[in-house]
């Protein structure tokens, strides 16, 4: 009797089971976890927060974390120490395309041309040679192309105009050589030049020549990096010795600082001209004195200069990692991150143009340019843009350049011809490994 | 008979050692447990590591590979590592003197019955517990060539403008007067201590011998602070091989490598170019400097006390 009553209510527990999972009442799946790092800057946390919310409220199933990309002296840094440790994000919206070949050498991302659909999401939204630009020499794409910041000169509309200078005769290297004449100036009368028309650094931090040398170069070459296709040493040119000439010359004649200038000197008015991106516009417009007016312009060129000038695009790109258990989902997100809607947001909130075909002509992204004029200035300028190149030996050969700008340009004591000879070879010895 | 048996019992002197051991050291060992294991995980193991990766070449994410003596050889024949060595010793030259003459001379002034003692006592040493990063901006900023304060000094006496930090023969020069400012307080403290150790009467009984004040100095306090300023001489060459903070944030190595140092050459290979072995390479080579260095102080300096 007893045996009977116990057949009865097992038969009873495991025909409810069936059923309940037969309606779906309890549910086999958990949600995927997927963790994200933006960069940590307060605007970029700001955009990753309002999508992370967005999206974890439209996709129950696959949860988004979001983590700041830890503190450290470089994004770089904190994304190699994660691959060397195996604790890398699913995705992260920081990749600098510099140091892509490090991450791959440690096989650290997720060939995302394998992802469904891919090349039909990313040629709609970027233009192809962009797109293309960040193929692999295997064949595959590592990261996804998602915003450039293309870098310009900021001027100081009336302290160029209290000076008698027109800011187009800014646009060659003779034009700029006189202004700057014109305006070093000692405007206190303690017996120093205290007004200047550009600062260009002195600090040999490999990464302060994208800020001259190398956006220089980039604008005066028509476009070249320093490697070849083929990865060979490439700025052995006369372009090279125009830029460290021009450089040269304007600490030759005096007419920049040398050393260090306390404060923001292009915002204190003692600085006229300053290289920047577009991430400027929204800190010139909080920290501006009253009456402050700037604008923005194509960097200089050598004289006879043809053609539009090129300039270096300081690309940031997205990126899924090799040890995400979800890369799917991850993708997902991605195309979320990338979205129409969400490229608008990110404009709005960071100033970074996005890589998106027709972005000026967009409808949808109409309102925003015209409310933000100089904008669209770098959204033209972004067709014009050149990357770094695909080396993992980019960052010694930058600092090998570094040196022969102290030297050459800083300091005076190597000819351009010389200094631009000795960084070629010093960067062929780099290459050639040891 | 008994006595024999008795002989018999007594434990053998090893196994008396065991016990002893045994019941009174085992508390002994676990107070030390965390410093011994503080000491394998922190100390041995990354010293065993970095020097395995002497013969190694790793960027941290590729598989290590193993290279042979080709670290040391190419340590041998780089000339911007033996440009940084020179700068280090550059720096050392005049740093060391200047730590000890002004340590030793703000020592005595602060160990005499002054006005105010303790406030500057107390000011001396406030730019040692100062962060470095912070002590270093301000003296970038102080040494500025065209808006720097001692510039505008200089300007204002009718003299020239001088490149502190962008001329490549005075840039490491002027990094050993800042850091020779920031770590002197502590060199004051070591050389109050020892000349608070000075007996009073041996001052005394020379006064009554008629020695004045320079003699007393020079035959008293000097030979007796000899143990001071030998720990100071070392100390401050051990810290002054370790240059780092005040060359990368104020120049980077700049202008020319002029103040390129050792520690910052290693940094740059280590963390900008991921050449870990050839960094722990020149880690390795700077201990040994370091070591020898110290071993010549030792032996010139250390001399018997003459009283």
């Amino acid at each position: 009797m007893r045996t009977s009553i116990k057949s009865r209510v097992a038969a009873i527990v495991a025909a409810l089971l069936m059923v309940s999972l037969s309606c779906g009442i309890i549910e086999a799946k958990t949600p995927v976890t997927i963790t994200f790092w933006p960069s940590s800057n307060p605007q970029e946390i700001e955009f990753a927060k309002i999508i992370v919310a967005r999206w974890n409220k439209q996709n129950p199933d696959i949860q988004v974390k979001m983590e700041p990309l830890p503190a450290s002296r470089s994004t770089e840094e904190v994304l190699l120490a994660a691959i060397a440790a195996g604790t890398t994000p699913d995705v992260c919206a920081n990749i600098y395309p510099g140091a892509i070949s490090q991450y791959i050498a440690g096989k650290g991302l997720y060939p995302h041309d394998k992802l469904p659909g891919f090349y039909d999401f990313v040629y709609e939204r970027s233009p192809k040679e962009i797109v293309d630009s960040f193929t692999y020499r295997d064949g595959h794409i590592y990261q996804i192309p998602w915003k450039a910041n293309p870098v310009m000169l900021a001027y100081n509309v009336n302290l160029l105009r209290e000076n008698g200078i027109d800011p187009r005769s800014l646009s060659t290297y003779s034009g700029f050589l006189k202004a700057a004449e014109k305006l070093a100036k000692d405007t206190d009368g303690d017996g120093r030049i205290d007004q200047w028309l550009y600062a260009p650094s002195t600090d040999v931090t490999w990464w302060q020549r994208f800020f001259d040398f190398y956006t220089l170069y980039i604008a005066a070459s028509g476009g070249k990096t320093l490697l070849d296709d083929r990865g060979r040493v490439a700025f052995e040119d006369e372009a090279a010795v125009a830029v460290f000439t021009f450089l040269r010359t304007l600490f030759d004649k005096k007419l920049v600082p040398k050393g260090m200038l306390i404060g923001d000197q292009f915002l204190g008015g003692k600085v006229a001209t300053t290289i920047t991106g577009p991430y400027s516009i929204p800190y010139y417009d909080q920290n501006a004195p009253e009456g402050f007016k700037y604008d923005f312009m194509p960097v200089p060129v050598p004289d006879g200069h043809k053609g539009p000038v090129v300039t270096y695009g300081d690309p940031k790109n997205i990126g899924i990692f090799a040890n995400s258990k979800h890369p799917l989902e991850a993708w997902e997100f991605v195309k979320f991150i990338m979205s129409r809607e969400n490229d608008l947001l990110w404009l709005e909130i960071t100033s970074q143009p996005p890589y998106r075909k027709d972005i000026v002509d967009d409808p949808m992204f109409a309102p925003y340019f015209k409310k933000n004029p100089m904008m669209s200035k770098f959204v033209v300028q972004g067709a014009y843009t050149r990357g770094v190149d695909d080396s993992k030996y980019l960052i010694e050969i930058f600092d090998a350049i570094s040196k022969q700008y102290d030297l050459c340009c800083v300091n005076g004591r190597k000819t351009p011809k010389n200094a631009v000879r000795d960084g070629a070879r010093d960067a062929r010895d780099i290459l050639a490994g040891w | 008979m008994k006595e024999a048996a008795v002989e018999e019992r007594q434990p053998s002197y090893l196994a008396r050692l065991r016990m002893e051991y045994r019941s009174s050291d085992k508390a002994g060992y676990i107070m030390v447990l965390p410093y011994v294991l503080h000491f394998l995980v922190f100390v041995a193991y990354p010293l065993v590591f970095a020097f395995i990766l002497v013969f190694c070449k790793w960027d941290i994410v590729s598989p290590m590979e193993f290279v042979g003596l080709r670290n040391i050889q190419r340590l041998m024949r780089d000339t911007t590592f033996w440009t940084a060595v020179t700068n280090t010793l550059k720096f050392l030259a005049l740093h060391i003197p200047l730590q000890i003459v002004f340590a030793l001379l703000i020592a005595v002034v602060l160990n005499g019955p002054i006005k105010l003692r303790g406030f500057f006592r107390g000011a001396f040493f406030l730019p040692f517990v100062i962060s470095g990063a912070v002590v270093t901006i301000l003296w970038q900023q102080l040494y500025s060539t065209d808006a720097g304060v001692f510039n505008l000094i200089l300007t204002k006496l009718g003299a020239s403008p001088v490149p502190w930090l962008t001329d490549p023969s005075i840039a490491i020069y002027s990094i050993a007067v800042m850091a020779t400012w920031k770590n002197v307080g502590f060199y004051i403290v070591l050389f109050l201590a020892g000349l608070q150790n000075v007996p009073r009467e041996l001052y005394e009984a020379a006064s009554i011998d008629g020695a004045n004040r320079g003699e007393q100095f020079w035959k008293i306090t000097m030979p007796l602070l000899r143990p001071v300023t030998l720990l100071v001489i070392m100390l401050s060459t051990i810290g002054g091989f370790g240059l780092f903070i005040e060359p990368f944030v104020m120049t980077g190595g700049g202008p020319a490598e002029s103040t390129l140092s050792v520690v910052l050459y290693l940094y740059k290979n280590a963390f900008q170019f991921l050449k870990m072995g050839y960094a722990a390479t020149i880690g390795f080579a700077l201990a040994l400097m370091i070591f020898l260095v110290t071993l010549v102080q030792r032996k010139l300096l250390d001399v018997e006390q003459p009283y």
